[in-house]
């Protein structure tokens, strides 16, 4: 890989103290980058911003930047290494006259927030930015706030629209979250790209969660290989807050693999009682969320229990099931999901089924329902009741009018 | 209308004790440098970031008396 690549060529260059690697992400997740330079034996400093307010489009990029902090070589190529030293290490660089000493602090919200209310969409940008980066986990909302103002001021803002779909993602992985978090993040980050379909950063934000046939290479499929060398190495992996699964781990795809129709429903006729809400609630999240005919999106089901009612999943019984029947013409990768209890009796963790599904190429524009429906064993604490229910799923896809 | 945040985000930067010396950069327009768009010779603009170590404000300017390898990169 490039930046361990970069790495290894320089190791004895940054031991005899003649080179500083510095590294800048822009995750959403940047605790996976920890995990990564864990794994990876790399221990310079990273600069996180997951908003891209670099503005940078691609990475790798990999600038050599003299004493001043003036770049001197841009891409310079791994493979020819030894041209560092002589094109950069080497050579003496003149000092910039009128070169002002930087003053690292943190941003003063109130003064930012003072600065906001003057009705500017760029403070009120830059106000939300600093709430992401700087303020205490509680204020993304806040943040959300503050970029709508800015969107209000400034519609067309590409930019807006990326960093509030990572505010949103944010809240969505938060204490904080709200319904419809996730899809909020993904539509923004959408609005973004169709402003700047240019920019390949907001292209894989979308893409991490997104179909597969849309994926140039998986995205965090090298988790379980860094967590099993670290601890081969007798080192305990770093933690991460959110575990990458479903679509940041599946390979990509050529053609989309359909599901058989043949398979038999396990409630055709709707018999088993339904649950409209009090046990478990279901996180809805399409992307993309506006699918061209012909194309494919991947759908994210988070099941939770309803902590206002104590609910729990009863792992005593059947497995939880997935039931999806696809409209005429739409092909779905798994029609039939079953997620495996575990091994505890009871249990209140969120539940995630992803599956994939293909738009007609002759589907009309507008909004499509996939139905689908889920049965499971709940029980509730506060009658201490345990029940065999189904939840009715409406699953709301748009189609994208042609172009031309 | 994009003017107009470009122009309060480069205000942010300065408030915020930095020196911007790349317009483009401090512009925070939807897409100030279609890589490879950074220019030899240019400084590379200061911002200030949370640090992956400690969530501690971190900058480049930091760096200065240093030769710098900057990797703008992704583990994915």
């Amino acid at each position: 890989m490039h930046v361990p690549g970069w790495h290894k060529a320089t190791e004895k260059l940054q031991a005899e103290g003649k080179l500083q690697m510095v590294g800048i992400i822009q995750e959403q997740h940047p605790d996976r980058a920890r995990l990564f330079m864990q794994w990876k034996k790399m221990g310079w400093p990273i600069l996180i911003d997951s908003l891209d307010l670099l503005g940078v489009s691609v990475v790798p990029i990999t600038l050599a930047l003299d004493e001043y902090g003036i770049i001197r070589l841009v891409n310079p190529p791994l493979k020819d290494s030894g041209r560092l030293e002589d094109d950069f290490l080497n050579r003496s660089f003149e000092k910039p006259a009128g070169f002002p000493a930087a003053k690292v602090i943190r941003p003063d919200l109130a003064r930012l927030k003072t600065g906001a209310k003057r009705g500017n969409a760029g403070d009120w940008l830059a106000y939300a930015d600093a709430l992401i980066m700087w303020g205490e986990p509680g204020r993304i909302s806040e943040a959300i706030a503050a970029y709508g103002e800015a969107l209000r001021l400034a519609p067309e803002h590409a930019s807006t629209y990326f960093r509030l779909g990572v505010a949103y993602r944010k809240r969505y992985d938060s204490s904080d979250r709200q319904d419809g978090d996730f899809q909020n993040a993904v539509e923004h980050w959408s609005r973004a790209l169709e402003i700047d379909p240019n920019n390949y950063i907001w292209r894989r934000r979308i893409q991490q969660y997104g179909p597969r046939l849309d994926k140039p290479y998986p995205f965090y499929d090298w988790v379980p290989v860094a967590r099993e060398e670290i601890q081969a190495r007798g080192e305990t992996p770093m933690a991460l807050t959110v575990e990458p699964g479903g679509a940041e781990f599946a390979k990509p795809l050529k053609i989309f693999e359909s599901a058989a129709t043949d398979t038999k429903e396990p409630d055709p006729s709707g018999r088993v009682i339904r649950d409209t809400g009090k046990f478990i609630s279901v996180d809805r999240t399409v992307v993309p969320p506006v699918v061209s005919q012909g194309a494919s999106a991947r759908v994210h089901l988070i099941f939770r229990p309803n902590s206002k009612n104590k609910a729990h999943w009863n792992n005593e019984a059947e497995d939880l099931v997935l039931c999806i029947r696809p409209p005429n013409g739409w092909l779905v990768d798994r029609r039939h999901v079953t997620i495996p209890n575990p091994k505890t009796p009871v249990s209140q963790e969120p539940r995630e089924i992803q599956f994939e599904l293909r738009c007609p190429q002759d589907a009309a524009p507008g909004a499509v329902t996939i139905p689908a429906y889920a049965l499971y064993y709940v029980c509730e604490d506060v009658n201490g009741t345990c029940l065999y229910r189904r939840k009715d799923l409406r699953l709301q896809v748009q189609v994208r009018k042609p172009s031309g | 209308m994009l003017g107009s945040v470009g122009m309060k985000t480069r205000a942010f930067v300065c408030l915020v004790g930095l020196a911007c010396a790349n317009t483009s950069v401090c512009a925070g327009t939807a897409n100030p440098f279609p890589s490879p768009g950074f220019e030899i010779g240019k400084p590379f603009p200061d911002l200030i970031l949370p640090s992956l170590a400690d969530g501690r404000p971190i900058s480049l300017s930091q760096f200065r008396g240093q030769k710098v390898l900057l990797h703008i990169f992704a583990s994915w």
